[in-house]
């Protein structure tokens, strides 16, 4: 048992910053391209540090369904990998393909250099994994399970000291059957973490949390990222992507369709909204011929549009052009959350307001 | 390398005993084999000792007390009893994902059912030493045990029931359907064990149904080899029959997600 756990109960929370040194690195190299085109080559590492994780053209079907196809992309150590994408996009077996309770159709994964198939003794010892779906027996206690998990390895963290950093020592002693919904996901964390994983892979942990419950989450998640614990999260909130996440993949219909920062992918996704009262009314066709806008919405006197490029401008010239002036004008840079309704659209959507121009 | 095989042993060793603790104090919190498994068959016990003491002297010629009798249906009894809490418990554990989980650890769920089955095992253990204890001493079965018969027939009645128990889990999905098919099955094996009727009390062709049934050639089995004789070849033959069955359809299909 080594007592490694103390160096992260030391740390306070909030004191340490939230992308430990990459913006420094991202600041001098030019931003990677955000969209990757399906069957793009495999990623570099952006900071060539040693890759834990390296996926190179995954495909997974099952029957019909074409869960993967050609993805590609590899994490860092130490890094905090978020997965995000609609439900059903190939998330949940992206990672089980990681953690070899998959197989791929075709493809290879490679953790630490091995293979998640031939290795996959070796690779469970230091890959946690917490699984969407999955329950303890419902009569066993907290302690007990984690006594378990730790004798399942060869250099397991001291159980104690897991249930006191993830401040559940207090439910040692409860069976799982009388756990709260947040109580379940700390004591999944902690399985996940108690056999002193290097890669730990967290597959929708908040998913049905109350907002309490998944901020305490996101701060333990935190304290892994200081330990120098690599994270794969899987979520569809992207809230926490953006609060938690040194990079992101995001997957559509089985294909990584982005793969940055958070701050990048919404950046480049380049969506911008601008909302103002015209002095005069303009009619929707006016509007849908400015150059960038793709959505325009009317709530009482305010139009908001949505679109890309520099919005303002172009908007305030064209409508100034036709003798309208802007008032009340409010501008913003998209979030993730609108950079990813507008990546995961689709090109069917996307038509179909060209037709309406 | 024998320092990390050395290693790698006294490591399966710890895992193997963890597990057993926790299979163990499961057990007896959600006591599903050891209620039926033990409780039944003292209860029963306890019920046929004191009908043979009303009615004493031989069954149907048999040369043999009621008690005589049941003390083999008795052990078959819990056996069965044992084995159909196997889909209770494992066919759950897969469902909800435990399994599964322990699979993403660097010990196989097999090792689970490894000590599960080693957890059954002590509890039958448990109730043969019971019902043999209580059948002489307290209700006056007057058996003579056959020692190499004896472990000979126990161990393949155990192994027998116990596969069948595991078929079930191999062949089922969910938990309702363990319970239906693990009830419908429990009665079918009980009555073929002789708990209503005993073999030697039908007539042609019920008794041979019973005695070359699963459980019902358990009990012939044991049933000669309380009484100091071997037991009939067709008996051992039928039971290790019915273990290769069993054992080859539970590991074929088998699933632990």
């Amino acid at each position: 048992m080594r007592p490694l756990w103390d160096t992260l109960s030391a740390v306070t929370g909030p004191s340490f910053p939230k992308h430990r040194g990459s913006f420094a690195t991202r600041g001098q190299t030019p931003l990677r391209s955000v969209l990757l085109s399906a069957g793009n080559p495999s990623p570099t590492s952006p900071r060539g540090e040693q890759s834990a994780v390296t996926i190179k053209n995954l495909a997974k079907r099952y029957g019909d369904l074409l869960a993967l196809d050609d993805v590609s992309f590899s994490i860092q150590e130490g890094e905090i990998f978020g997965i995000i994408g609609p439900n059903g996009a190939g998330k949940t077996t992206t990672v089980e393909c990681i953690s070899g309770l998959r197989v791929p159709d075709s493809g290879s994964v490679s953790v630490y250099g091995l293979s998640p198939q031939r290795d996959r003794y070796r690779i469970r010892e230091f890959v946690g994994v917490q699984l969407q779906e999955s329950a303890l027996p419902p009569r066993l206690r907290v302690g007990e399970a984690l006594e378990l998990f730790a004798s399942f390895y060869s250099r397991p963290l001291d159980p104690q000291e897991v249930l006191q950093s993830l401040s559940i020592k207090n439910i040692e002693r409860t069976a799982f059957r009388n756990l709260s919904g947040g109580q379940k996901q700390r004591v999944s964390i902690a399985l996940a973490l108690v056999g002193n994983s290097k890669l730990a892979i967290l597959d929708e942990l908040t998913t049905g949390l109350d907002p309490e419950a998944r901020r305490g989450t996101w701060a333990l998640i935190e304290r892994m990222r200081e330990r120098g614990v690599t994270v794969i999260l899987v979520t569809h909130f992207m809230d926490e992507a953006e609060t938690l996440c040194d990079r992101l993949a995001l997957i559509n219909q089985g294909r990584l369709i982005a793969l940055d920062t958070p701050e990048a992918i919404a950046a480049e996704a380049g969506v911008n909204r601008v909302r103002f009262v015209p002095s005069k009314p303009v009619d929707d066709k006016t509007l849908y011929a400015v150059q960038g806008v793709e959505v325009v919405d009317r709530k009482e006197r305010y139009v908001t549009v949505t679109g890309t490029g520099d919005l303002a401008a172009s908007l305030i010239n064209a409508l100034a052009a036709m003798g309208v002036q802007v008032s009340e004008l409010e501008a913003r840079h998209g979030n993730l959350d609108d950079a990813f309704i507008r990546l995961t659209r689709g090109t069917a959507s996307t038509a179909s307001e060209k037709v309406r121009v | 390398m024998p320092r990390l095989g050395g290693e790698r042993s006294r490591r399966a060793r710890a895992q193997l005993v963890a597990l057993l603790k926790v299979q163990a104090k499961l057990n007896l919190r959600e006591p599903y084999a050891l209620g039926p498994g033990v409780g039944i068959p003292v209860i029963l016990l306890v019920v046929f000792g004191f009908i043979s003491k009303q009615v004493p002297g031989n069954v149907a010629n048999s040369g043999l007390t009621v008690i005589d009798l049941y003390v083999p249906t008795l052990m078959v009894i819990s056996f069965i009893a044992i084995a159909i809490s196997l889909p209770a418990t494992l066919v759950r554990d897969r469902e909800i994902g435990w399994l599964r989980r322990i699979s993403t650890t660097p010990v196989h769920p097999s090792r689970l059912l490894g000590a599960q089955l080693i957890v059954d095992l002590v509890l039958a253990a448990v109730a043969v030493v019971i019902i043999i204890v209580g059948g002489t001493v307290i209700f006056g079965a007057g058996l003579t045990v056959s020692i190499p018969f004896f472990m000979l027939s126990v161990a393949l009645a155990v192994v027998e029931i116990f596969s069948l128990g595991l078929v079930v889990v191999a062949l089922v999905r969910t938990q309702t359907q363990a319970s239906l098919v693990g009830g419908v099955l429990f009665f079918a094996l009980l009555f073929l064990s002789g708990l209503w009727l005993q073999p030697v009390l039908v007539s042609q062709p019920l008794r041979d149904v019973m005695w070359y049934s699963p459980s019902g050639a358990a009990v012939r089995a044991i049933l000669y080899s309380v009484f100091n004789s071997r037991p009939p070849v067709t008996t051992l033959l039928t039971l290790a029959g019915y273990t290769l069955v069993f054992a080859f359809v539970a590991i074929r299909y088998f699933r632990w997600e």
